[in-house]
């Protein structure tokens, strides 16, 4: 029996091994790569040269650096909370199994699964100050018609609405946590009297707190990284630096200028970053008394 | 679940104008609004190219330019890195399939322990930010040689590419009733038997759903093969259609033809398995 169970446990960490390999060697190895050339000067080409703290002393004062901070957490603090609401707002009137079948569920998911570069072509031809469609739709309202792709509060609208049309995952997450809470809980209250706004924010709304805590913390980091791809097409990379976001910077800066201690001091600070929101998170879920069930 | 119709009573109930304009005209109005620049790049993808864009809105097209799809294969070099992006997901998505579904399988069947460990190093992945990672996994490709091959954009599958697919079927196999696999396992089934035999067939709807999102994840990426290939030979679609980016109005038809070629296989695919990305469907399938 015990040499049965040894060969178990040795058959379970085989079947973990790729998993655990792979994120040995693609996660933590890079982690530790980039904590140690935060302290180096490095092109990528002569060997790196130990210089302490100065990349982190460097980054306190450099401009792009705190630019692509300012831009980005501007971003997310307008972003994430619309995103949530949208989700939200989408997953309940959603919820209900409808006679069409799934036919809206899956046209409100249909934006989230197209491919970045394909969606950010998409998006600069719809707003195409020329010949793209809301150019040709706001002067007939009597709105102006901004030239869009070259202000960066009007590129920010761009990407702001973008970011509002993917909204799938979370929209998914809800509409399966909303099909979790028993439906008795509302059948009973609305017996008694309760209008469907009280029973969403005395029964819906608690039940829902841990997963919109949850996808709030999940969209900062998401959102902060999905943002490359249309800005640094619909920026071109020319644009100045005080237009960029936080990973076009850590891209130019590695790729471009080939400053690679610059750029991993950058990518330190935002690791802890993420994992101070990460602790954030875990004590307001805890707190809740919800962390178990997740496990 | 009998609960479904008894959550939504309005069936029974008389309709207001209130209850209608929730129920049909919101939902529908909203369909349309998410599936409007998807329609727009459709049918732009379809006008004769070659002309200025019309200063004005404009219906379907007459007639339809179809040979649009043809003379984008001709005009641009866009055929190898359709088959670039094939091989990619060839090998990708079955090795993340792989991946992720040992590890789910063996993390529900460890003692609770290194269970829960493994489970918090999963999620602690989740939210560590993929730009932090840009430039390690270069100097690291560049050191053991592997920059500028396809290997390295499918390599990220070795570690079952996302780490919520490892969570997705950590989760459905932790449902499953033990009975299922213990009689089996008395009967003498290895591991690896439990795992093609009775673990697989019981989470088809995960299955479909993670291969879905896998390929999605593979076949848009365009942030890898931006840093790591140099060869143009290597190109995958998503990097070729970055050329699309500096094109003159009038070749916009085919620009957009071009955008639709990347869409059509990732939409088609999640219209065949739409279905279990909802509590409906993926209830009826695991729990019975």
């Amino acid at each position: 029996m015990h040499l049965k169970s040894r060969t178990r446990q040795y058959a379970l960490y085989t079947m973990l091994a790729p998993y655990l390999l792979g994120t040995l060697l693609l996660v933590i190895v890079p982690t530790l790569i980039a904590v140690g050339l935060a302290f180096t000067t490095y092109d990528g080409f002569s060997a790196p040269t130990w210089t302490g703290l100065d990349n982190f002393v460097f980054i306190g004062q450099y401009n792009a650096f705190l630019y692509a901070v300012r831009n980005t957490v501007g971003f997310i603090v307008l972003a994430v909370p619309l995103r949530l609401l949208a989700m939200l707002a989408l997953a309940l009137l959603l919820r209900a199994r409808r006679r069409g079948g799934n036919l809206y569920r899956v046209a409100v998911y249909l934006p989230t699964i197209i491919p970045d570069i394909a969606y950010a072509l998409l998006w600069t031809w719809i707003f195409n100050p020329v010949f793209g469609p809301v150019n040709i739709i706001l002067p007939a309202l009597g709105l102006p018609a901004p030239a869009w792709m070259v202000n960066r509060n009007t590129t920010g609208i761009i990407l702001l609405i973008m970011s509002l049309f993917q909204v799938g995952e979370g929209f998914v997450v809800l509409l399966a946590a909303l099909a979790d809470i028993p439906a008795a809980y509302s059948d009973s209250a609305a017996l008694d009297g309760a209008t469907s706004w009280q029973i969403f924010r005395y029964i819906t709304f608690p039940l829902l707190r841990p997963w919109l805590a949850l996808l709030t913390f999940r969209d900062i980091v998401v959102g902060s990284q999905a943002i490359f791809t249309p800005a640094f097409i619909m920026m071109g990379g020319e644009r100045a630096y005080a237009a960029w976001f936080l990973p076009q910077m850590l891209y130019e800066e590695a790729f471009g200028r080939f400053r690679f201690g610059v750029a991993s001091a950058v990518m330190v600070v935002w690791l802890l970053t993420a994992g101070l929101l990460l602790a954030l998170a875990y004590r307001v879920v805890r707190g809740w008394g919800y962390a178990d069930d997740l496990l | 679940m009998l609960t479904i119709s008894s959550s939504n009573p309005s069936y029974s109930r008389s309709a207001s104008p209130r209850r209608w304009l929730l129920r049909h005209l919101l939902p529908a109005a909203l369909a349309f609004l998410f599936c409007l620049p998807l329609l727009w790049l459709m049918v732009s993808s379809l006008r004769e190219p070659g002309q200025q864009p019309s200063a004005s809105l404009q219906g379907w097209p007459n007639p339809p330019s179809w040979s649009n799809y043809v003379s984008i294969f001709q005009q641009f070099p866009i055929g190898q890195p359709l088959l670039n992006s094939i091989l990619v997901v060839v090998f990708a998505v079955p090795a993340t399939l792989i991946t992720t579904s040992w590890a789910g399988l063996a993390m529900a069947h460890l003692s609770p322990r290194p269970r829960r460990a493994l489970v918090m190093l999963t999620v602690l992945l989740m939210i560590i930010p993929l730009p932090a990672l840009w430039l390690p996994r270069f100097v690291l490709y560049t050191a053991v040689g592997l920059n500028d091959s396809l290997l390295s954009l499918i390599l990220p599958a070795l570690m079952g590419t996302s780490p919520f697919f490892v969570l997705l079927f950590y989760w459905t196999f932790h449902r499953l009733p033990r009975e299922l696999f213990e009689a089996a396992q008395l009967d003498g089934a290895t591991y690896a038997q439990l795992w093609r035999f009775v673990a697989l067939p019981l989470a088809k709807p995960t299955l479909a759903v993670v291969s879905v999102l896998a390929f999605t994840l593979y076949w848009s990426d365009y942030i890898s093969p931006l840093m790591y290939l140099r060869t143009e030979s290597l190109y995958t679609y998503s990097l070729r259609l970055q050329m699309f980016t500096q094109q003159s109005a009038t070749v916009q038809p085919l620009a957009m033809a071009a955008t639709i070629v990347a869409i059509v296989p990732v939409v088609g695919l999640f219209l065949l398995v739409q279905r279990y990305f909802w509590p409906e469907g993926r209830r009826s399938s695991t729990e019975r």
